[in-house]
């Protein structure tokens, strides 16, 4: 890990308006779930999540940075890792003051009793924050540009679409749609791999503590970032044209 | 271990297209080389393979016997890209900062202050990129491969967008460069930049190293000399001059001291040739250039 990188990372966001303005957002949507059943900021900690995310590697590789920090002394998977850890830390900051509000909102307003349930949200929304980072990282590591939120929802709608599809089916008597149910009854690999797919790129967070469920994103994030590391070590980085 | 830049048998390709078909050069401490050639010759590419953005697929790259990809390497390498296109909401300044402190810079405040005051762009430091001239990226494409005083320096097209004080203060800069010892690969078209700078020079065309010149300490002289249409022997003036005469009845000899134009003329009226003009050029790099590309 390089704390040059990590902390230039948080630097960089620290410095954007678009996103101190949008923590602030946060803070204030913190203030407002203390009077609320669920905390209404970890949802739009994800929208922060992809925003962010998105700039890990991408569109440094178009600008030509990339090509300036890899003559540097630094190995590309320390650099990689180091981006992300700076994202997520960033992430978690956003997330802790908006919690903090939040926590403020509920000892002065009453609802003291609810922290701890708020708390453990807190942990499952910056786990699906880093998730949300690491996946951008994989899919940065072989894209340009800012086509890793690209293909990040692509996905996400792909696979949505082959879900509402499954049910339609499962209601069709004959035609097309029948015979995709026969298919996916005699193969339930096929919906079962879709569902595990959605499970583990896409996950809910749960409103209680799941310790399973923190594994799982946790697994996934160590996943994503080794291969993410693997790729961007191999990966050209071609500069100019002649 | 073998200090300098080594490279041996270097192939590239981009699918079926063999941009690079075996390139072997060496660079030496405290040489300034210069690359040149026409578009598409791979100029580029050689020089994203050196840095070790692009992965050969056969041949060797060594700096001071070391891979080219070994962190101690980098740290003794500095590079100059043709376009300088930061995260623009940068400003100069905090720009440098980091690009110093991932060259493990010591005290890179300072540095950074100095050496924007060294290149003139102290007064825009603390404007965002965004708000520089191309000519000012270019000073800070500068800043950043200078600042750890790298003993290896890769430029491509550094004075690209500069005005003249810049192209001096650049060439200024290279010179220093070569006086610490440091070594300097520039690739550039501006072949009068090249011719004055440069040690040597690499010509590469078809992605091969078509022809090396020693630009310092070899003065050649090239030699024009116009023949009267039917009073010479082709093959008499081929033996005198080492070179065949053109169909405008000119032969271009190279000599090496003014003496030797004395000569060559001399015996070409021995010859019989009836010698109408004589003209002397010092060989410069457009002209080699010329008979190149």
């Amino acid at each position: 890990m390089s704390g040059v990188v990590v902390l230039e990372t948080l630097r960089r966001q620290a410095s954007n308006l678009l996103a101190v303005v949008y923590v602030a957002f946060l803070m204030i949507l913190g203030l407002a779930s203390s009077r609320l059943e669920a905390p209404l900021w970890a949802t739009f900690l994800t929208l922060l999540a992809i925003v962010t995310g998105a700039g890990l590697i991408g569109p440094e590789f178009s600008s030509g940075t990339l090509q300036l920090i890899l003559v540097k002394p630094i190995n590309r998977s320390v650099y990689l890792v180091s981006r992300f850890a700076g994202v997520v830390l960033f992430l978690a900051i956003a997330a802790t003051l908006a919690f903090s509000c939040e926590a403020i909102g509920r000892l002065v307003w009453g609802g003291a009793d609810r922290i701890k349930d708020s708390a453990i949200m807190l942990l499952n929304a910056v786990s699906d924050a880093a998730l949300i980072c690491a996946l951008m990282a994989l899919f940065g590591s072989f894209l340009r540009a800012y086509f890793n939120v690209a293909l990040y929802w692509v996905i996400q709608i792909l696979l949505g679409l082959i879900e509402s599809l499954f049910k339609l089916a499962s209601m069709a008597k004959n035609g097309f749609l029948a015979w995709l149910n026969d298919t996916i009854t005699s193969h339930p690999i096929i919906p079962d791999s879709l569902a595990w797919l959605q499970r583990n790129l896409y996950p809910d967070a749960p409103q209680k503590l799941d310790r399973d469920w923190l594994l799982m994103v946790w697994s996934n994030v160590a996943i994503a970032i080794v291969l993410a590391c693997f790729i961007f070590r191999r990966r050209e980085v071609p500069y100019g044209a002649d | 271990m073998s200090a300098g830049v080594r490279v041996r048998g270097l192939l590239k390709s981009f699918g079926d297209q063999q941009v690079l078909k075996g390139i072997d050069l060496d660079i030496a401490p405290g040489e300034v080389v210069g690359l040149i050639g026409p578009n598409g010759a791979g100029k580029t590419t050689l020089m994203s393979c050196l840095l070790g953005f692009l992965h050969p697929n056969a041949g060797e790259i060594t700096i001071d016997g070391a891979p080219n990809d070994d962190l101690d390497v980098r740290r003794r390498t500095g590079f100059v890209p043709e376009r300088m296109n930061f995260d623009r909401r940068e400003t100069g300044r905090n720009f440098l900062r980091y690009m110093a402190r991932l060259a493990e810079v010591k005290d890179a405040k300072t540095k950074v202050d100095a050496i924007m005051e060294r290149l003139d762009i102290a007064n825009a430091a603390h404007k965002r990129l965004s708000q520089y001239s191309r000519g000012m990226l270019q000073r800070v494409g500068m800043c950043q491969a200078l600042i750890h005083e790298p003993a290896y320096l890769f430029l491509d097209e550094p004075t690209s967008g500069l005005d003249p004080n810049g192209v001096l203060l650049v060439r200024d800069l290279i010179a220093a460069q070569k006086q610490r010892g440091a070594a300097v690969l520039l690739n550039s078209h501006q072949l009068a930049e090249v011719g004055k700078i440069c040690d040597r020079v690499f010509f590469l065309s078809g992605g091969v190293i078509a022809r090396e010149e020693t630009l310092r300490h070899v003065d050649r002289i090239l030699v024009a000399i116009t023949m009267l249409a039917g009073t010479y022997d082709a093959a008499a003036v081929e033996r005198v001059a080492n070179a065949a005469p053109r169909e405008n009845h000119v032969v271009i000899a190279t000599v090496e001291t003014e003496n030797d134009i004395a000569e060559i003329v001399r015996e070409l009226a021995a010859t019989g040739a009836g010698i109408i003009d004589v003209r002397r050029h010092t060989a410069d790099l457009e002209g080699i250039f010329r008979g190149e590309a």
